[in-house]
């Protein structure tokens, strides 16, 4: 991605300065009143500009290339940098095979010992101990299985209350209880509290504005 | 009966959650639901359906299946993790994490638990003692495993998922057939149908309901479909068969159960064949959640309630067994009433509310509504800290301390009234982590706290820091909590209850065992110490009541006339458990009670009521002249003008609060139920 933008941006700059050279020439022959050319002068004249033009690309060509070598090695060396000395890493590969040998000879209780302190490491869960008192766990499965079980919860919902479910509301019923039972009350709930909301915000603000209105020209 | 101001408190909106899950062990006789807030209940059927345990219920805990293996309690929920729960020390005990995604289903066979996950798998996990350990995965399916049923001989699996049902193998892990649902008539096509709930009968024969309204019975051998019953316009939700496999009830999203029976159609016809046969209409909402007990359909759904309806041609017709049982509220106080202060302390699961009562000095006739002067004011809403929820709360007599606890962490606060003020005491001792009951002293110097294994805990409050004083601990063996308190008004007693219906008496001062009350058979309710007699009173699941008395350590006189002389069959045949014991201090012959339905005072002077007398007669006494009423009173003055009661309490300035919570007004704001068409409305 980056390496192909890098080359839109040099071919753009290329034609670029194409462009410009070529403006340029214009420009100088509209100052001046036209001069007599021979068609040698201006054939000499358009193969050296092409030339030029030509010359300028490999450049800038070669100029990248440059830099992306030096890219490289600069990646090499982060690497380099970043691996352990290569005397380190025998001596931790020694040190390792030796261990083995060792674990070999003992004998099996010592090993099963062993596997059980492993295991027990294991049980800690997504925790890792790292030296010292910090330890690092995984974040991103916890956020998965609660995602999970938000979508096993929408599964859910939508199948009981979802579209296509025909349902009504309590309201209603208690209203449809109260129709069909055998006395018949008040209704449970008289007002809907969510209705108009906006408008009654609306008028609330209006009321106030007005007492505020009212209040001006009294004092 | 006595005349008083009454405290009518209707600003309690205590909302209970919808029951999502059921499981019934036949052998212990005790029914576990699970409700969607995560929350866990046991209630003992053998026992007058009484609620003996409360788990309470966590953040994203959204638990979706419950099965009993033996006396374990597992649940499987739609966060992954199954649960196995401590049923005596009332919280989870762990969780396993079952790395399929949201769990459906769970089912236990022997030694194996199948979970239902959302990934498509089944996982089997092994039931260790003190543990479950993930053992295989059958085969791998697309789309989630919605349900899932053991063949009884443990060979097979029938799974439940989104349009076909799939038999597996258990041992080889292998889908042995496809069972293939249809969509409902005139459903979308891209809305596929979903197999709630599926049953796998001995003889092979397999029985599910589905998201199209159908009840379909299969065969399980050659995998074909045998029958289809179009139940419901609507889900049918859960299924549930009886013991002996003769039975089957099947709910829906209508709030109707259906019952199915394996008889013969006609009489003379012997090859027998599932018939529809009743119809209950016993919800407003979905009914989420079934069970079949050898007598009764139980059943609950998203109208929160509970009920229980017995089969008449399995119970004596006409009897206490054969009515129908719903259990609407908590058998437990969610009230605590400071009688000195006048406040009121409401328990929600993730909050508490602090109230002033309102006043009045009006002085009017009975039956008259008093105007109020000053209206109630809430003057605290203290959220809890944590994701785990409220399980008991307590507000000191004086209304200077308040305290509250949930599974993990205990907190005290301290409350300054006339500039209202609350701040955390931080300083409680350390290994006092959490409690299932608190009480305070009547003086607020002692907090007692029901700690693990029926041990209680006594701490000493005062203003800089609070101190621990001692654990009482019953002698017996019994490892049960403690889920009543009651301490003396002078100081010298707590009395304590646990749910092996065994009552310890401590002595204060000298921070012993007093005595232990004899044993009942019941689980004790509500029980409460007579501040002028320091007589106990408890009162049981069963409506038995009996006082004992602590200094000469045996049952009254009262009681044992009460128990000779038999309570009336009216009171008796009440279906809700008494919550809340009070005295009244001007009288001590009077005991204060009350259940959902009715308070009632009880005039120990007054000679008991027998069975051919009227129970309820507060009517026909006020109709009769003064001289005659006396000869037509009993002791049981009850009183039903208040009706869904939370909490009844006697005020020092002897005025009642009754704290009421309709039923109506809880269902007016249950979610949506399903539209249906009533002729001529």
């Amino acid at each position: 991605m980056a390496k192909k933008q890098r080359g839109r941006t040099a071919s753009s700059s290329k034609t670029e300065t194409q462009t410009d050279s070529f403006s340029l020439m214009l420009e100088s022959s509209d100052d001046e009143a036209p001069e007599e050319m021979t068609f040698e002068d201006s054939k000499t004249a358009a193969i050296r500009s092409m030339k030029q033009a030509l010359e300028t690309a490999r450049r800038e060509k070669e100029l990248l290339k440059e830099k992306r070598r030096k890219r490289q090695e600069l990646f090499q060396e982060q690497k380099k940098r970043k691996l352990l000395p290569a005397d380190v890493l025998e001596e931790i590969d020694s040190a390792l095979s030796k261990k083995q040998q060792q674990t070999e000879g003992e004998a099996a209780e010592e090993e099963e010992e062993g596997r059980k302190k492993r295991r027990r490491r294991d049980k800690r869960g997504h925790g890792r101990e790292v030296s010292g008192n910090c330890t690092v766990t995984t974040v991103k499965e916890r956020a998965s299985a609660s995602s999970q079980q938000q979508a096993a919860e929408d599964f859910l919902r939508s199948r009981l209350y979802g579209p296509g479910s025909c349902r009504t509301t309590s309201n209603e019923m208690l209203s449809l209880q109260n129709k069909t039972g055998r006395n018949k009350s008040a209704a449970v709930k008289f007002v809907k509290e969510d209705w108009a909301c906006e408008e009654k915000a609306k008028a609330e603000k209006l009321r106030k504005r007005w007492i505020h209105e009212q209040q001006i020209p009294s004092c | 009966m006595g005349e008083f101001k009454v405290h009518r408190v209707r600003f309690f909106d205590y909302m209970p959650t919808a029951i999502r899950a059921m499981a019934f062990n036949s052998r212990t006789e005790r029914l576990a639901v699970a409700r969607t807030d995560g929350a866990l209940e046991i209630f003992n059927f053998a026992d007058n359906y009484f609620q003996e345990k409360v788990i309470p219920g966590q953040d994203g805990r959204a638990v979706e299946a419950l099965c009993w293996v033996g006396r374990r309690l597992f649940s499987g929920g739609l966060n992954g993790e199954i649960t196995e729960y401590d049923l005596e020390n009332l919280r989870p005990r762990y969780t396993v994490e079952a790395y399929g995604g949201p769990i459906w289903t769970i089912s236990g066979k022997g030694t194996l638990l199948a979970v239902g996950c959302e990934d498509g798998t089944v996982k089997m996990f092994e039931i260790l003692e003190q543990r479950i350990q993930f053992q295989r995965n059958l085969d791998r399916q697309k789309g989630r495993i919605i349900s899932l049923s053991w063949h009884p001989s443990g060979s097979l699996i029938a799974a439940g998922m989104m349009d076909m049902i799939r038999i597996f193998d258990a041992e080889t892990g292998r889908a042995t057939h496809r069972l293939l649902v249809e969509r409902g008539v005139g459903a979308p096509k891209s809305k596929g149908v979903v197999v709630w709930s599926v049953v796998f009968l001995s003889d092979h024969t397999i029985i599910s309901s589905d998201s199209a309204g159908k009840v379909q019975i299969w065969d399980g051998l050659t995998g074909t479909l045998v029958r289809t019953h179009l139940v419901t316009k609507w889900d049918v939700l859960a299924l549930s068969v009886s013991q002996d496999e003769s039975s089957l009830i099947a709910g829906t999203s209508e709030g109707t159960v259906v019952q199915f029976q394996f008889i013969s159609s006609t009489v003379d016809r012997q090859e027998k064949d599932w018939v529809r046969t009743r119809t209950f209409k016993n919800h407003s909402h979905d009914v989420r959640a079934l069970v079949h007990t050898d007598t009764a359909v139980v059943s609950g759904g998203m109208d929160t309630q509970l009920v229980v309806r017995p089969l008449l041609d399995k119970v004596e017709k006409n009897t206490h067994e054969s009515a129908m049982r719903k259990v609407a509220f908590p058998h437990r106080s969610l009230v605590c009433c400071a009688k000195k202060a006048g406040l009121l302390l409401f328990q929600f699961p993730d909050h508490l509310e602090l109230w002033r009562l309102g006043d009045s000095d009006g002085h009017g006739k009975p039956d008259d509504i008093l105007p109020v002067k000053r209206k109630p004011e809430k003057l605290i809403q203290l959220k809890r800290k944590g994701e785990d929820h409220i399980c008991c709360s307590a507000l000191s007599p004086c209304g200077g301390w308040l305290a509250y606890s949930t599974v993990t962490s205990l907190r005290l606060y301290r409350l300054q009234n006339n500039n209202i003020s609350i701040t955390k005491v931080s300083k409680l001792p350390k290994d006092r982590r959490s409690a299932h009951q608190l009480c305070f002293s009547t003086d607020s110097s002692k907090l007692f706290a029901s700690s693990s294994n029926g041990s209680v805990v006594v701490v000493a409050l005062s203003q800089p820091e609070c101190r621990y004083l001692h654990t009482l601990k019953p002698k017996s063996g019994s490892r049960q909590t403690v889920h009543l308190l009651a301490a003396s008004e002078d100081g010298k007693w707590l009395a304590t209850a646990n749910t092996d219906c065994e009552i310890h008496v401590y002595s204060l001062g000298k921070l012993t065992l007093h005595c232990t009350v004899p044993v009942y058979s019941s689980c004790p309710t509500a029980m409460a110490i007579n501040p002028t007699t320091s007589n106990l009173v408890v009162v049981h699941a069963d409506q038995q009541i009996f006082e004992y008395s602590l200094v000469q350590k045996e049952y009254t006189a009262w009681s044992r006339r009460l128990q000779k002389q038999g309570l009336h069959y009216l009171w008796l045949e009440r279906d809700t458990p008494i919550t809340h014991v009070a005295f009244n201090p001007k009288n001590p012959a009077h005991i204060i009670l009350h259940d959902m339905f009715m308070f009632c005072i009880i005039d120990q002077s007054l000679p008991l009521p027998e069975a051919k007398n009227v129970l309820y007669n507060q009517m026909t006494l006020r109709s009769l002249p003064e001289p005659e009423r006396i000869r037509h009173s009993h002791a049981f003055k009850i009183c039903k003008n208040f009706q869904h009661l939370m909490c009844v309490s006697l005020l020092e300035d002897h005025s009642l609060v009754v704290v009421e919570r309709p039923l109506l007004d809880i269902m007016s704001q249950l979610p949506a139920p399903v539209r249906q068409k009533k002729f001529a409305t």
